[in-house]
């Protein structure tokens, strides 16, 4: 599989950025100038290439802000959407440098050299589509969801989130565990999904730094206006981020961050634990079920594990990263369908009102239902048979409602 | 229809009495007629031949809706397997005679009128007379216009003016003026004369002031219009040069377009159009995808090369405001272009016809580049690529704006020959007339044998009914190839549509056995050993094609080659047998018996009473117990009021009253397939197995598998649950208990046919799709199931169906591809590939159900094997 994402400036060809990821060489100029020119041509004569596929692969162009065309190219049987991967990174481009510069392009040096810093985020989007990659320390699987666990202490750290993010005078305060949105303040779901989860890249691209400020364009909210993003880390893999005004200097936000969290460090220890099985514990799991993806599909949360028996048992045959990328396959390919919400955009397809779908092979079983606003998706051993399943799925959607301890 | 009665009284050669004396003497009296057929005029130059002569009083709908015990009285069992053919008029003396004859005598009819064909058979070349229609409108009438308008307050109609910015359309009818037109205009007519004085929008307001002083009564003639949302197919076929102005600026309009272009050096500079060879519709410059053939050329050159994928497949792009799919096929160098619209060909679809069309241009030219550089060939290609279009694009449009509900291409249509499935004595009825055929035999037809040289041998034939593949007896290849011949060139549709009179086409062609073989010497197409002709005799709603060969043991064909008459005989005798055993009667009643096997038409019956669908592998799990006791005393209140439970009671033999008859035939005959549930339907016609080969074995593991499913879901749910089932089931079923009872007739003469593939007491199964892409072959409910299920439930669950068979399609696609390709170049996705089976389950959303009557949850979840 390889995927390669290019920037070039739609006026003056001039290449912005290529990012790539698979083992594919990287593209050469001369290539870029012609996709570009390609791209350029078909324009002139009243027309747009949307898309083209070739086997295994297809290749898009788009245009954003009149300025900047991204060009996409995937091939080696990836499945993804290529639409939607390079609207993200065209968000993530808004997110480092904000919109007017983007499409200004006055001086393309310039924002080449901004848009460097947000090249970790990049890789990170792109690392998302890649199977190889499920197994990295920060695996972000889906590239439009918010990877998140569940866990019974959201309510208390929300609270504390809360405080924090008012002792700072600032917003939109979240806890990061893992790179897995654990903890939100009240008032984050103000925060345009997609926005919150380049918050989260945001915070794993700064891996190690102990206390950060970062300013950032939310390409929904403020594509113009710059925030200061600020993150903290509390404990090893445990982030806390808010958005807030210039004020107060990093130092003394050092000593809020003392203050407010001096008391929770057990919780969060407590909700640490949740890792990886990121599902309280209050809920059971049969044991055919191999891994489950559960979607909020409002908040654009998903809940992935993997992990979900205490005793789990290596000899199982399917390595877990294995089962998380056949879970996240059938969903982007299949699943996705259940929750037309969920689709970016493109051309329906014919297929509404589906209310289950599963997949059968030779080693395992999908199955994904959705209930309400929950999409349930979950892999299943492959001597399972399909009612069983159907119930199994039906009883876990049950649970997921009706538990206390599940927090959104 | 009573032609063909006619006929079988007049010769019936099923009589056991029926000798060759008989026969002689008649070709004795047709030999003294005139020898030369028909259709010999209409011979071209090049030696093809399209004839096409339709009846013009159309009666199908007639026909299908004869009762089915006419219809099995009238299919007679053909005892005497004896050479029986019909045809009397040419010998084998005049074989020779004729290859070379060309004569221009234009002696036309004169044998098949002699053999009863009713007279009022007008040759469809007079249709120009049907498409005016005159229209008097009284002088005292005067409508109330709104906008004051002189011609509005005459006529009542408003006009508006065409894109030609002369003709004058019919936009709309005044209320009051409704009444005088309706019936015979319609909308998008043009007027075309007033008292006689052709008008246009230039004159019109001069004619209007004229016509006020004029005392007399306006007469109104108004043009149907020829190029308008339907093009007739049947002038397409005849059409011998390329095709008229007005279709060229349609096709341009819809946004379809072919380009062939050569991208090597050498060709590219020494072609004044820059290496475009082939371009559709022209001009040049008006055409979007020869404008920006640059983009796709690079493209095509930059994908591999420098981007290390493969060559492109296709592209979609939008262009003045329409979504079109742009396909590639590249043939070593060059590349051929074809773009559809995406509202009426999908990518799915473009994917599959630019296959068809591949596949067709070589069976017809030997290869692309053939094809394309072969001299005088701009006409023919026109009218093919304008015939395609219009197969494809145009005339589905037409269909949808009728309100027909079938969007864009079926998608049975696309993917390959849609196949019937016929009782076994059918099937071996239409084998042998095949067989005869193809045998050849012509002993009886010349004296002497010795001296004469047979011109061609018959390779082998298929057969259509109204655009159903009956009976094949060809390659796998050929068929798909024939297959995309006829439908492509919309043969398959007009027969479909039309009862045709008399179809005859000729067409050289290249097998693809041949065209291998040259590939693999690596040198460009020669005729090397031996030529090969399409003969398609098309008659009722029958059509033949004949792949026949010269060369090798037969004489060689030399130079030009026509039809000859006695080949073309030989294939309408056959034809003719077909009908004189009351083929086409059978046929028709058998392709609306939906009995192959038998799919639930009607989905709401089994939601009306609060009960979901059990379908494939819906489990009753969910069913309550009270749910269903509410639901059965409904359902008894039910069956008295509509009193449509005839044969049934509450009593446990319910089950067997309706398909009792049957059902125990099956058990005799058939103890491959048992299933331990005694109350199963379950059972599987030798002859539908007989028909497939080894791909048979998977669908019936599937269809087992499925059975088993059903059944365990079934022992899952409480044991209370069976009786009730029983007598849900006697209820459904007794509402269609008349037509049970035709079936069951049907059935006795048929002996055993597959009437269904679910398991349990109701029908559950709404539609199915085998496609054995390697055959060429599909297997589905015909094509006007739903049409005759008149529904909007079925036709939404139609709808999905089809959507999510692509889907499926393409994702069970992937284990197929890493099957057949092992290199590791072309990685593929793990995961996807091991995927063996893909179901979904879909709800029914509201608006439809409250149509129907039906305000409870409806599911209808199914399932698709490729087990490749």
């Amino acid at each position: 599989m390889s995927v390669v994402v290019i920037a070039v400036a739609t006026e003056s060809g001039v290449p912005i950025f290529s990012r790539k990821r698979g083992n594919n060489e990287s593209v050469q100029f001369s290539t870029i100038a012609s996709l570009h020119g390609i791209n350029m041509f078909s324009k002139c004569h009243n027309l747009s290439l949307i898309e083209t596929q070739v086997d295994n692969g297809s290749i898009l162009w788009k245009e954003y802000c009149k300025s900047v065309t991204l060009i996409g190219i995937a091939t080696g049987g990836l499945e993804c959407d290529l639409e939607l991967l390079l609207s993200c990174v065209h968000d993530a481009m808004i997110f480092c440098v904000g919109k007017k510069e983007l499409e200004n392009l006055k001086n393309i040096d310039q924002i080449k050299r901004d848009l460097r810093q947000c090249y970790p985020i990049l890789d990170y989007l792109l690392e998302s589509l890649d199977p190889n990659a499920v197994s990295s320390p920060l695996p972000t699987l889906l590239l439009d969801l918010i990877q998140s666990i569940l866990c019974p202490q959201a309510h208390q750290l929300q609270q504390a989130l809360d405080n924090y993010a008012e002792s700072v005078t600032g917003r939109w305060a979240c806890l990061i565990i893992h790179g897995h949105l654990v903890a939100t303040s009240s008032d984050f779901c103000e925060l345009d999904p997609r926005e919150a989860r380049l918050m989260l890249l945001l915070a794993a691209a700064q891996d190690g730094a102990p206390l950060r400020d970062t300013p950032v364009y939310f390409p929904q909210m403020s594509p113009n206006v710059a925030f200061r993003a600020v993150t903290c880390k509390l404990l090893a893999d445990v982030y806390i981020l808010v958005v807030c005004g210039a004020t107060p200097a990093l130092s003394q936000i050092d000593e809020i961050v003392l203050q407010c969290w001096e008391g929770y460090a057990s919780i969060i220890k407590e909700a640490k634990l949740g890792f990886p099985r990121n599902f309280p514990m209050s809920i059971t799991f049969e044991p055919c079920v191999l891994g489950l993806l559960i979607v909020n599909i409002n908040k654009r949360r998903c809940v992935f594990s993997r992990h979900l028996h205490p005793s789990n048992q290596k000899g199982r045959g399917m390595s877990g990263a294995h089962r998380m990328d056949i879970l996240r396959t059938f969903y982007i390919t299949t699943a996705r369908e259940l929750a037309p919400e969920l689709k970016h955009k493109g051309p329906s397809n014919g297929i509404e009102n589906m209310t289950e779908t599963y997949w059968c092979s030779e080693y395992h079983k999908c199955h994904a239902q959705r209930s309400g606003n929950i999409l349930c998706c979950g892999l299943y051993a492959s001597s399972v048979q399909l009612h069983t399943i159907r119930l199994i799925t039906n009883q876990i959607l049950q649970d997921l409602s009706t538990n206390k301890d599940v927090y959104w | 229809m009573n032609s063909y009665k006619n006929k079988i009284s007049y010769d019936s050669p099923c009589d056991s009495d029926n000798d060759w004396t008989n026969s002689s003497d008649d070709s004795k009296y047709s030999d003294s007629e005139s020898s030369v057929p028909e259709w010999d005029s209409d011979v071209s130059e090049d030696g093809e031949l399209v004839y096409i002569k339709t009846k013009i009083n159309n009666d199908t709908i007639d026909e299908t809706k004869a009762p089915l015990l006419e219809s099995c009285e009238t299919f007679k069992l053909r005892n005497n397997f004896k050479r029986s053919s019909t045809r009397r008029s040419t010998k084998g003396r005049i074989f020779k005679v004729l290859k070379a004859h060309k004569s221009k005598n234009t002696d036309t009819g004169s044998k098949r009128d002699n053999e009863g064909l009713p007279a009022t058979s007008i040759n469809k070349n007079m249709f120009n007379d049907d498409k005016f229609i005159i229209i008097q409108v009284s002088k005292n009438m005067i409508f109330s216009s709104e906008k004051n308008c002189q011609l509005e307050k005459l006529f009542g109609i408003s006009l508006e003016t065409h894109a030609d910015g002369k003709t004058l359309v019919v936009a709309d009818f005044l209320t009051e003026a409704k009444p005088i037109y309706t019936p015979k205009i319609k909308k998008g007519y043009y007027l075309s004369k007033i008292n006689g004085v052709e008008v246009n929008s230039y004159n019109i307001n001069n004619i209007l002031q004229r016509i006020i002083e004029d005392h007399n009564s306006p007469r109104l003639t108004f043009q149907v219009p020829t190029e308008g949302s339907y093009i007739d197919l049947e002038r397409l076929l005849k059409l011998k040069n390329a095709p008229e102005n007005s279709l060229t600026q349609l096709l341009k309009d819809s946004l379809c377009s072919v380009l062939y272009l050569c991208c090597n050096d050498i060709e590219y500079n020494s072609n004044d159009d820059k290496g475009v060879l082939y371009c559709y519709p022209r001009p040049f410059n008006q055409n979007f995808l020869h404008n920006t053939r640059g983009a796709y050329v690079t493209l095509n050159h930059l994908a591999p090369k420098s981007l290390g994928t493969s060559e492109p497949t296709n592209s979609t792009v939008f262009h003045n405001n329409t979504l079109i799919n742009i396909t590639y096929t590249s043939h070593y160098n060059d590349l051929l272009l074809i773009a559809f619209p995406n509202k009426e060909v999908d990518m799915f679809a473009a994917k599959k016809v630019i296959a068809d069309i591949v596949r067709l241009l070589e069976f017809l030219y030997g290869s692309l580049k053939a094809c394309f550089t072969k001299p005088n060939n701009v006409d023919k290609l026109d009218s093919l690529f304008s015939r395609i279009f219009v197969t494809l694009v145009i005339n589905n449009k037409g269909s949808k704006e009728t309100g027909s509900k079938n969007v864009g291409l079926y998608l049975e249509d696309s993917l390959a020959a849609h196949s019937v499935t016929l009782p076994l004595e059918v099937k071996v009825q239409v084998d042998d007339a095949i067989a005869e055929l193809e045998a050849a035999d012509y002993r009886e037809w010349t004296d002497d044998v010795e001296n004469f040289q047979r011109l061609y041998t018959v390779i082998g034939a298929c057969l259509y009914y109204s655009g159903h593949l009956l009976s094949s007896h060809l390659q796998d290849e050929d068929l798909k190839e024939i297959n995309a011949y006829l439908r492509l060139n919309g043969v398959l549709k007009l027969s479909t549509d039309k009862e045709l009179e008399k179809l005859v086409m000729w067409k050289e062609v290249f097998i693809n056995e041949h065209r291998k073989q040259n590939k693999n010497e690596g040198n460009e197409y020669r005729v090397l050993d031996g030529r090969w002709f399409l003969l398609t005799v098309g008659k009722g709603h029958f059509l033949l094609s004949t792949l026949m060969e010269a060369g090798g043991c037969t004489e060689d064909a030399v130079g030009i080659t026509p039809p000859s008459p006695f080949y073309v005989e030989e294939c309408e005798s056959c034809l003719e047998l077909l009908y004189d055993v009351g083929l086409h009667k059978y046929l028709g009643t058998w392709l609306c018996s939906n009995t192959q096997p038998q799919v639930e038409t009607s989905p709401e019956y089994l939601t009306k009473y609060g009960r979901k669908i059990r379908d494939i592998n819906n489990s009753t799990l969910k069913t309550s117990t009270l749910k269903l006791t509410k639901s059965l005393s409904e359902k008894r209140r039910h069956n008295s009021s509509e009193q449509i439970n005839v044969g049934s009671s509450n009593s446990d033999m319910n089950s067997l009253t309706n398909y009792g008859s049957h059902h125990s035939l099956y058990v005799h005959s058939y103890n491959t397939q048992k299933y331990r549930n005694s109350s199963l339907d379950v059972s599987y016609s030798e002859d539908s197995n007989s028909l497939k080969s080894n791909s048979e074995v998977s669908e019936e593991r599937v269809q087992g598998r499925r059975a088993d499913r059903e059944q365990r879901n079934r022992r899952d749910s409480s044991g209370s649950d069976s009786d009730w089932e029983r007598l849900d089931g006697s209820r459904a079923s007794g509402s269609m208990d008349m037509s049970d009872i035709r079936k069951s007739l049907l059935n006795e003469m048929n002996h055993v046919t597959t009437h269904r593939i679910t398991a349990g007491e109701e029908n559950v199964l709404f539609h199915f799709v085998q496609l054995e892409s390697e055959k060429g072959m599909l297997i589905a409910p015909v094509k006007n199931i739903e049409m005759q299920a008149n529904n909007v439930l079925y036709s939404y669950i139609l709808k999905t169906f089809r959507s999510a068979c692509k889907q499926i399609h393409e994702l069970l696609q992937h284990s197929i591809r890493f099957k057949k390709n092992h290199a590791p170049s072309n990685p593929l996705n793990k995961i996807l590939v091991a995927v063996k089976e893909h179901g979904m389950l879909f709800q029914a959303p509201l608006d439809i159900l409250s149509q129907c009557g039906v305000n409870k949850k409806n599911t209808e979840p199914y399932l698709f094997w490729v087990v490749g």
